[in-house]
């Protein structure tokens, strides 16, 4: 990861290699939720580059503080779903028995 | 919410409802969260779960009708049970056997011999024919190569870990889907000033089975609204018959309905579960970057230029 203007830390491109729309997506989706941010907007500059451009502009927090809270947002939001999705499989088998595969019930 | 950085968070907190859960198959609401981290997880569940395929195969004896890639190229495809695949190794950042398939945490060895004998059966050499070193085995018989008397294939494969990003044959993801619910009203209003026909009539319009007429009242009454598939059609229909707003149908851009189907290599509860941690895994790394490294050389080639 690289991030751009040294002068001006409320502006920042943070650029991710080995990275693509599955992780810029919701960081941006994320960061636009966040009134700190007043841009936020991601590009992968060629489908040939394997990396991924985050531009991230504030209201006057440094830049990499706010980006890196949005993927701590995002982080949390993981866990919670792995959290919430289990107890939902709990709660699921709870009332339906496991079913097997079927993979030889020809 | 809090954060040991003392920043402030402002993200949703969604909820998940389970409707159908088997071994290879699962289906799953998912509310209160956004179009992007619905696809980001269909997106990590097709292309960057880990599991184990075949990946280098040596061939000792093949007079089988099928040539040496071919059938390298078909046991690649052959779904590996992978529930032990999120713990190993990619060969690549394996330091114990530079990734040659001599070491047991990053690849299994398999072994197949097999030799139509002399009578005028045809053998079916399937994956159940392959020997494993580990008691890790393919799941299910499998045809590879069918031999006709004297014809023989014997070989060595190894099984390494990998994820669908770098090849098809390692995605644990036969489907996985995710529509918008869509959310249906009536005008009942100005259903009233229907005939019976025209009831039908509307009813008939949408492609898939998405309103019926209740037999008692003679009403429209929605059946099943997930079976919209977003096409219009009743939409159209309402237009043409002059009576804009009969119908509204609107997507609830915050509830998601996942469809997930699995190969078979790990069951469709491992692929949601390694999906979320594998997303959130990637969302460290990057976190956790030593920034100021980067920052020095690039600070450096902002002063040069």
């Amino acid at each position: 990861m690289e991030h751009g203007t040294v002068e001006d830390s409320s502006a920042s491109t943070f650029s991710i290699a080995e990275e693509e729309h599955t992780l810029a997506n919701p960081a941006r989706s994320v960061l636009n939720q966040d009134p700190r941010v007043a841009f936020c907007g991601y590009s992968i500059p060629h489908p040939a580059d394997n990396k991924v451009n985050i531009r991230v502009q504030t209201t006057g927090d440094p830049a990499i503080d706010v980006f890196k809270d949005g993927l701590q947002d995002l982080i949390v939001m993981c866990q919670h779903v792995r959290g919430t999705f289990d107890n939902a499989v709990v709660d699921f088998r709870s009332k339906v028995p496991a079913q097997q595969m079927d993979i030889d019930s020809k | 919410m809090e954060r040991a950085a003392g920043g402030v968070s402002y993200q949703r907190f969604p909820r998940v409802r389970i409707r159908e859960l088997k071994d290879d198959y699962a289906k799953f609401e998912l509310r209160d969260t956004d179009a992007s981290m619905a696809n980001a997880l269909r997106r990590v569940m097709i292309a960057e779960v880990p599991t184990v395929a075949i990946d280098l195969v040596e061939i000792e004896v093949n007079s089988s009708v099928l040539n040496d890639e071919f059938i390298a190229h078909r046991l690649g495809l052959i779904p590996l049970t992978s529930a032990a695949a999120m713990a190993m190794r990619f060969s690549r950042d394996c330091d114990a056997c530079d990734g040659d398939g001599s070491c047991e945490y990053c690849s299994v060895e398999f072994h197949l011999a097999a030799r139509a004998t002399d009578s005028d059966q045809t053998l079916e050499v399937t994956s159940n024919d392959l020997r494993s070193t580990d008691p890790k085995k393919s799941c299910k018989g499998i045809l590879i190569v069918k031999l006709r008397r004297g014809q023989e294939l014997r070989l060595r494969a190894i099984a390494r870990k990998g994820i669908g990003k770098d090849h098809a044959k390692w995605s644990p993801a036969a489907t996985v889907t995710f529509m918008y619910e869509p959310e249906i009203r009536i005008n009942e209003e100005l259903m009233e000033t229907l005939t019976l026909e025209e009831k039908r009539n509307l009813v008939e319009s949408s492609p898939t089975k998405v309103f019926n007429i209740d037999p008692n009242t003679q009403q429209v009454v929605v059946e099943d609204a997930e079976a919209y598939t977003y096409d219009d059609e009743v939409i159209k229909k309402v237009d043409a018959m002059g009576k804009p707003g009969l119908i509204e149908i609107n997507a609830k851009e915050d509830s998601f309905i996942f469809t997930v189907e699995t190969t078979g290599a790990i069951t469709a509860y491992e692929l949601i579960m390694n999906a979320i941690t594998v997303l959130r895994q990637k969302l460290d790394a990057v976190r956790l970057q030593d920034d100021d490294a980067d920052l020095g050389e690039l600070g450096a080639h902002l002063v040069g230029g």
